[in-house]
């Protein structure tokens, strides 16, 4: 009898234990999956899909959307990043409900997630090529590009607070034309850029660091509407898309506050970003050392400023800088505002969110001249 | 006798109120701001954040449900869970002790790393995403309020006063017997010691649980999301009603627990 006990006894504690390890073992490997987006060699490159998706049997866009919205099955991170998402719903009418997505591709590889928000140069990469970490699907996934639906919003960008650069006028100018110096560079030779961003701490392999360097190289040189960006344009700010960003905005930022609120319907593009600080004519700095904030991990999506930093671009100028990565909840906004750091990159609805809340922040460059923002879906799960 | 009581609601209320009062005061005059160098970006005024749960509190109600479900639905699986427990390390006590250090264990994993975990465990419980969201957030609350109760609950099952026993085992009794007429009464407190821990955590459980569900509702996903888009006031809005949420269920507790308890306090 007593032996049973102990015997049924040993039996829970084991199966306890087991459980317990399945679920750390299961966490471990659900984060290495997010660490190793290694793309070998961009095999299937963003757009091929796109030409694909007329091919028979497919649903349209339009049908598409449609079906993984009524299923509630369209997916996106949230935290800023779903207002293109919500336009997108909007613009066919449907509700703007997402499921939230975690930082790996496994929802849509499980289909609890249909429609799946990816980046071009990052989760897009994730899904479509084949290698140690990656889902290889490739020409399985098709893909909805926000710039062709004409709800696209900009992204990554340059920003400081308004204060900072009325005091420090040369140092923002020399900092920023440092920079475009940089990604102009980068976006011409995206793999040497990529090896650099490698070189200085990369959160993911050498691989999907050069995917990515070649994806972010065509945000970079790409408008919304498909034009080609010239060298010397790099970082200039199209007023219609930074507009259409605002405009958008004021639509999709819900604001419980009603004096953010307030202060959102009445931003101008004149609060958001200055032009001011494009060219440098090589004044004295007022402020030598400098730190700029990253938006997420180092990577290939910041290439411009690595490159800019291993190349001397920003000791040319008389500036020492420091590169600080984000990642996870770091805000931007919040890390500029305060003072804790001089620059920030960050997405203009991130910026216009922070300046309706009370932050007086600017943006002088405009790195990313189209969105990178796609939904993408698998094409067996939308045949007619 | 009158005055002692009078003096009793003075000390447990009054001094909390005054504290109270002097941290709103001190915050209000922003002489909080200048001693942690923050702006009122960062940290709103308290008339700011009242303004705008006055403003949006019929909005925000949906939030505060699901957080409330999330939270019960946790707290009362995991104190079953873990009383449960403890009277299985009551009853089988050669590994009693032992098997219950691993359950306190489960307690050192990261809510943080937990939730995700847990996600991915549910999902393909259901294919509507409310429910098995839910379901997801509950059980990561569940986890974390098992722990205090099933420790407790132990304790107060086995700590009984040797005389009492003595008494039962002279009587006779089998140990079924002293089990419901002994060991389970003189838990009972143990029970309201482990309340007054899982309680309040019960919330946090479930405002952490939110930050990676799927599902976008809930106070906890309103706080992370305004945090991070920069909307500090209403961020801290959200903050001051998970506050609220925690010391509205302990005060309940505490009442419950005097009624309860009423005739043991005596002694």
């Amino acid at each position: 009898m007593k032996n049973k006990r102990i015997l049924a006894a040993l039996l829970a504690a084991s199966c306890l234990t087991a459980a317990f390890t399945a679920c750390s073992s299961e966490s471990t490997s659900s984060t290495s999956s997010t660490a190793s987006t290694a793309g070998s060699e961009a095999s299937g490159s963003a757009d091929a899909s796109t030409e694909s998706s007329e091919s028979a049997g497919l649903m349209s866009d339009e049908e598409i959307i449609k079906k993984a919205s009524s299923e509630n099955k369209v997916g996106n991170w949230g935290l800023g990043n779903e207002y293109e998402i919500q336009a997108l719903l909007s613009k066919y009418g449907l509700p703007t409900d997402y499921i939230t997505m975690d930082f790996t591709m496994d929802q849509i590889d499980q289909d609890t997630i249909t429609l799946a928000s990816a980046m071009t140069y990052n989760e897009l990469g994730l899904i479509k090529n084949s290698y140690d970490g990656g889902y290889g699907y490739g020409d399985e996934i098709g893909i909805i590009d926000m710039n062709d639906e004409g709800v696209a919003m900009l992204e990554d960008m340059l920003f400081c607070t308004k204060a900072f650069a009325e005091a420090n006028p040369n140092t923002v100018k020399a900092f920023t034309t440092a920079s475009m110096k940089g990604w102009v560079y980068a976006c011409e030779h995206p793999d040497e850029a990529a090896e650099i961003v490698f070189k200085y701490g990369s959160s993911v392999s050498a691989d999907h660091q050069k995917y990515m360097a070649s994806e972010v190289a065509k945000l970079v040189t790409t408008d919304t509407k498909g034009n080609s960006v010239p060298a010397a344009n790099v970082g200039q700010m199209d007023d219609e898309a930074i507009q259409q960003t605002l405009d958008l905005a004021k639509q999709y930022i819900k604001i419980d506050d009603a004096a953010a609120a307030e202060k959102l319907q009445a931003l101008t593009l004149d609060d958001i970003r200055s032009k001011d600080y494009l060219t440098y004519d090589g004044g004295a700095v007022e402020k030598a050392d400098l730190k700029i904030q990253l938006k997420w991990l180092p990577q290939s999506q910041f290439m411009g400023y690595y490159v800019a930093l291993d190349k001397g671009y920003y000791t040319e100028v008389g500036l020492n800088v420091e590169i600080v990565s984000g990642g996870g909840d770091v805000s931007e906004t919040v890390a500029v505002n305060n003072g804790t750091v001089d620059f920030g990159v960050t997405w203009v609805s991130n910026l216009i969110n922070a300046n309706a809340g009370g932050m007086e922040l600017v943006e002088v460059a405009q790195v990313y001249q189209r969105s990178g923002l796609v939904l993408c879906y698998k094409k067996s799960q939308f045949t007619k | 006798m009158k005055s002692k009581a009078i003096r009793n609601v003075l000390t447990t209320v009054g001094l909390p109120v005054l504290f109270g009062v002097i941290i709103f005061t001190l915050w209000q005059t922003k002489v909080l701001h200048a001693l942690f160098g923050t702006d009122e970006i960062i940290l709103p005024l308290p008339t700011r954040i009242g303004s705008i749960i006055s403003d949006n509190f019929t909005s925000m109600l949906p939030q505060i449900t699901s957080t409330l479900i999330v939270a019960l639905g946790g707290l009362v699986l995991g104190s079953i869970l873990g009383y449960f427990i403890g009277v299985a390390g009551a009853v089988f006590k050669k590994w009693g002790m032992a098997g219950l250090t691993i359950v306190p264990a489960s307690n050192a994993i990261p809510l943080v790393a937990l939730a995700p975990v847990i996600n991915n465990w549910t999902r393909n419980l259901s294919g509507v995403v409310d429910i098995r969201s839910t379901v997801a957030k509950i059980i990561t609350v569940t986890i974390f309020c098992t722990a205090s109760m099933s420790v407790n609950a132990y304790r107060g099952l086995t700590e009984v006063k040797p005389f009492s026993e003595d008494l039962f085992a002279s009587y006779g009794s089998s140990k079924l017997r002293m089990f419901f007429k002994l060991r389970l009464p003189n838990s009972l407190p143990y029970v309201f010691t482990a309340l007054r821990v899982s309680v309040p955590s019960c919330v946090i459980g479930a405002v952490v649980s939110e930050y990676f569900a799927e599902q976008v509702i809930g106070v906890g996903r309103q706080i992370r999301e305004n945090i991070v888009k920069g909307q500090f006031p209403t961020a801290w809005a959200y903050i001051a009603i998970a506050c609220a949420m925690g010391i509205l269920m302990y005060v309940i507790l505490l009442i419950v627990e005097s009624i309860v308890l009423k005739n043991r306090r005596a002694r």
